[in-house]
């Protein structure tokens, strides 16, 4: 080796970092993408750096940016340390007895008085497995309705894949696909949003996997297919169904297949039956040959699977696209064959059963879907929120969540941020970290893998498993059904759960890269689901058609809710958030270097900006019937023109300081799924006069 | 050891800025002060094209920044890295705008910065932190000679494919850091240059 000169005194931190023996081995929590990662922790316990695993067989080492903004995450300024309460408008510092005997009086006060269906959980950021759990059995002791992760992210696609499947979950590994002829991946630009785990459709390609992308931008992923479809937004669903029509009309389909194993298939072709090549051209911009080649390239390149993302599930009109590329994938026989199916980060293993007795059960005495969530709010049939997640900026309408969070007697927040939400909470509370808590993720290769407590607990902040135990026993419940302990609630759970009793900690560990699910006790593992060609739907069989309704109903994303009524003169632009490599969830963006890779931006086609007067880097301001937020535009003939995309997220109360991009989409569901959108809402848009940064 | 290289293949890279990030956290480098930075580029022909090229120094064998360097912060060792002083640089900046391939950066402290090619990883026997955790492969460390081939071998089957693409950094200009380039992209726009605007595009094949 030569010389070396260590270069120095760059600014108070620029040494190269020292060597670190001592790496602990975690599985990143970010995307479901169930990367291994390598820690390496300071002398406190604190992370200091983040690496790839290359022993962990999915990822071999690779990874996205994400985790290694973390240690800026954990030891920012806007991380919680200690419990506080709110006294005449200003956060007090509590103990986490005083909080949490201080929630259990409210929390008991207001099912006295008002029912248990004055108290709710808004959790779309519960923790881990043991947090999830002690939140279940919490749920199931109290009556607390939950709003989860589900309408913001993947509601639609899950219920409409329950509807057909007769459950939610993926039915194929990511990694099957180097076993697959053709990968069809629509409204999904896993290059940037699993990026640590897109080396497998490139491996996949090398081998002779067709990669076909369909999407309104053209993307990273769409720039590494074979080939890549422009559609105009919102309109994905003319294309599945034009697809089917095609495909039924000239017999290409797997007869054996829906013959013996589907249901429906009559009313499906009826439902499609109008959609001609020629119809879904005009409707969807993609020419007739273009569509009628993929059809025919389905029909050839068997085995196939499908990867579908939010650019066709947080959509207005999510149900129609859904349930045409499903249902295709059944007709072509693309499902429980080895290199067929449909991959998704959505893994569901089912749940516990039968941990509390049935007489200690309590249930919600009210109902209401998302949507009615605001409005119970603002009427004061919600006194009380508890909030593990940032409502206020990653749920729609943000200045209307705001305002009814304000409005409500009393709020808890059990955070890692002092964020937009926390920040209005009565009552809040440190959270822990998916690397300060040990338990189970899964991936988008449909394992369980097993990771250990990573870094050291942050100040005072506590888990959700812990959080509900000692809640429960300040509200007088009994605490004896709660595991008290990570690894005893996974004992817990799968002893309580058929579909994963094989999956111990101990087999989680010694098998490299995890274990695949369901796993009955000292069974094999299920790589993929349906290879026994049975479905647990009622009938037993795939549903290629909705009951009691029609089989697939196209609506355009104009006569959809949040677009319905508005005025095309006023709102003549459409507006979507996209997400990026560098940020995931809100909790990703509280790191510089995520803020510093993607600076917030509003991206429209040349074209666009020259209507608007614009140039790369113009403030431009963006109105919609709900919102309106100031961005700088971004230039790239990657989008269509008449089309804006910015990223999602931002906050008031995070390093971006700036409005929650979420402020600018309506509070209305995808009919058919109950998805938010956060895409395709009619826009306004002019230039804002002085120069961007 | 002294043979080894990098080679950066521009076809693959998916702009996750996974090596950026990983940069920052190996060199300790704080926000802003970034020596590997990647830069989309669009062009459209009859249909789109859009890379991204990350940017950091080549480490040339030849380098302008160490001749016009007026007091010598920057030298060229023994195993052909090229490596900046940052105690003895004065921030006159002129080596920015001397290198012809964006390798070196204005940091905050109006000092300048650039690639250490981790040289103390390699010390180690480990390879850069950008090639460690790129998804992709866009980024491959290893014996120059298994890199010149592994480029020839992924040229051949890109040309097969229909992607022009040549092999820089072997030629008349030497670098230890090799690159796999787009045809395509080489003649309209400047890789080099942090952003590109519309008059960079005038100037078709
Ligand atoms: S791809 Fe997903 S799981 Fe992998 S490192 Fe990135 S965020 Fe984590
Ligand atoms: S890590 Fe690889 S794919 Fe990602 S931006 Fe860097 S070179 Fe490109
Ligand atoms: S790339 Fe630029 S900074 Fe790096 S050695 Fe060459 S001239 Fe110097
Ligand atoms: S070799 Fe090291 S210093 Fe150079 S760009 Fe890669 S990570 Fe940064």
């Amino acid at each position: 080796m030569g010389s070396y000169v260590r270069p120095k005194s760059l600014g108070i931190n620029s040494k190269p970092l020292e060597p670190d023996d001592n790496l602990r081995t975690s599985i990143c929590c970010l995307c479901n993408g169930g990367c291994g990662i390598k820690v390496s922790l300071d002398h406190e316990g604190k992370v200091q750096a983040v690496f790839g695993d290359s022993d962990n067989p999915y990822n071999k080492g690779k990874i996205c940016a994400k985790p290694m903004e973390i240690a800026q995450t954990l030891y920012g300024p806007y991380r919680l340390e200690y419990p506080m309460k709110k006294v005449n408008g200003k956060f007090e510092r509590i103990s986490w007895d005083e909080a949490l005997e201080l929630i259990a009086q409210k929390y008991n006060h207001y099912i006295k008085d008002n029912g248990t269906g004055s108290v709710v959980g808004i959790t779309s950021k519960i923790g881990g497995s043991y947090s999830k759990l002690a939140h279940s059995i919490f749920s199931k002791l109290t009556g607390m309705a939950n709003f989860g992760t589900g309408p913001i992210c993947m509601e639609s696609e899950f219920n409409v894949r329950k509807e057909i499947f007769g459950n939610g979950s993926a039915t194929a590994p990511l990694s099957d696909v180097v076993r697959s002829k053709i990968l069809l991946i629509v409204g999904n630009n896993c290059a940037q949003t699993k990026a640590g785990q897109f080396h497998w459709i490139l491996e996949a390609k090398r081998q002779g996997t067709k990669i076909v992308v369909i999407d309104t931008r053209f993307t990273e992923t769409a720039q590494a297919a074979d080939r890549f479809i422009q559609i105009r937004p919102g309109t994905d669903g003319a294309l599945g169904m034009a697809l089917l029509k095609f495909v039924i009309d000239n017999n290409l389909y797997d007869q054996t297949f829906v013959a013996e194993l589907t249901n429906g298939f009559e009313q499906l072709a009826q439902a499609v039956e109008s959609i001609t090549l020629e119809r879904a051209a005009g409707i969807t911009g993609v020419p007739e040959n273009v569509i009628k080649e993929l059809a025919e390239d389905l029909a050839v390149c068997k085995p196939g699977m499908l990867f579908e993302g939010r650019g066709i599930v947080c959509v207005n009109n999510a149900g129609a696209s859904l349930r045409a590329f499903e249902d295709l994938m059944v007709i072509l026989g693309n499902v429980g064959k080895p290199g067929s199916g449909i991959i998704s980060h959505i893994n569901n293993y089912g749940n516990a059963k039968g941990l509390i007795p049935k007489n200690h059960v309590v249930k919600p005495d009210r109902k209401r879907s998302a949507v009615d969530l605001y409005q119970a709010m603002e009427e004061g049939d919600i006194k009380m929120v508890f909030i593990a997640g940032n409502p206020c900026v990653n749920w729609p309408d943000s200045k209307r969540m705001t305002k009814a969070i304000q409005g409500l007697d009393f709020v808890i927040s059990h955070t890692l941020f002092l964020d937009d939400s926390a920040i209005l909470a009565d009552v809040v509370l440190p959270a822990t970290h998916w690397l300060e808590e040990a338990g189970v993720q899964a991936s988008v290769h449909r394992v369980l893998q097993w990771k250990d407590k990573a870094a050291a607990t942050y100040a005072e902040a506590r888990s959700g498993g812990d959080l509900f135990r000692q809640l429960a026993e300040h509200m007088g419940l009994e605490s004896s059904y709660f595991p008290d302990s990570p690894a005893a609630a996974w004992e817990l759970e799968r002893t309580h759960n058929k579909s994963i009793e094989g999956i111990t900690i101990e087999r989680m560990q010694r098998t490299p890269g995890g274990v695949h699910f369901p796993c009955p006790e000292n069974g094999p593992e299920l790589v993929r689901l349906y290879e026994s060609g049975v479905f647990p739907t009622h009938s037993g069989k795939v549903e290629l058609a909705r009951e009691n309704a029609l089989a697939i109903d196209f609506i355009d994303m104009y006569d959809s809710p949040g677009n319905q009524g508005i005025s095309r003169e006023e709102f003549p632009y459409i507006l979507s958030t996209n997400k990026v490599a560098s940020h995931y969830h809100t909790v990703c963006q509280y790191s510089n270097w995520a803020v510093e890779m993607e600076k917030p931006y509003v991206e429209m086609h040349p074209q666009t900006a020259s209507e608007l007067g614009v140039i790369d880097g113009d403030q431009v301001r963006l109105k919609t019937s709900t919102g309106a937020m100031v961005l700088p535009a971004k230039i790239t003939l990657s989008v269509p023109r008449g089309y804006f995309s910015t990223q999602p997220y931002f906050g008031v109360h995070s390093p971006y300081g700036k409005t929650p991009a979420n402020s600018l989409f309506p509070v209305a569901v995808d009919p058919v799924g109950g998805n938010f959108p956060n895409k395709n809402i009619m826009c306004a848009a002019k230039a804002e006069g002085g120069q961007g940064q | 050891m002294s043979q080894y290289a990098m080679l950066v293949d521009v076809s693959r890279c998916i702009g996750c800025k996974s090596c950026t990030v990983a940069c920052m956290q190996e060199n300790g480098l704080q926000s802003g002060d970034s020596w590997l930075r990647v830069r989309p580029r669009e062009l459209l022909t009859d249909h789109l094209v859009r890379y991204y090229i990350p940017q950091s120094c080549r480490h040339c064998s030849d380098p302008i920044c160490v001749a016009v360097c007026p007091i010598g912060a920057i030298k060229c060792g023994e195993d052909g890295l090229v490596i900046h002083d940052i105690e003895k640089c004065i921030g006159c900046q002129v080596c920015v705008t001397a290198c012809l391939h964006g390798g070196m950066k204005i940091m905050n402290n109006g000092k300048v910065g650039k690639c250490s090619f981790c040289s103390h990883l390699l010390q180690r026997g480990k390879e850069p932190a950008c090639v460690t955790v790129c998804p992709v492969d866009a980024r491959v460390f290893g014996e120059r000679e298994v890199l010149i081939r592994e480029a020839g071998l992924r040229m051949t089957d890109l040309i097969s494919k229909g992607t022009d693409v040549y092999i820089k950094g072997t030629e008349n200009d030497l670098t230890k850091v090799l690159y796999l380039l787009l045809t395509l992209m080489a003649h309209t726009v400047a890789d080099s240059k942090e952003s590109v605007t519309s008059s960079d595009f005038h100037n078709p094949i």
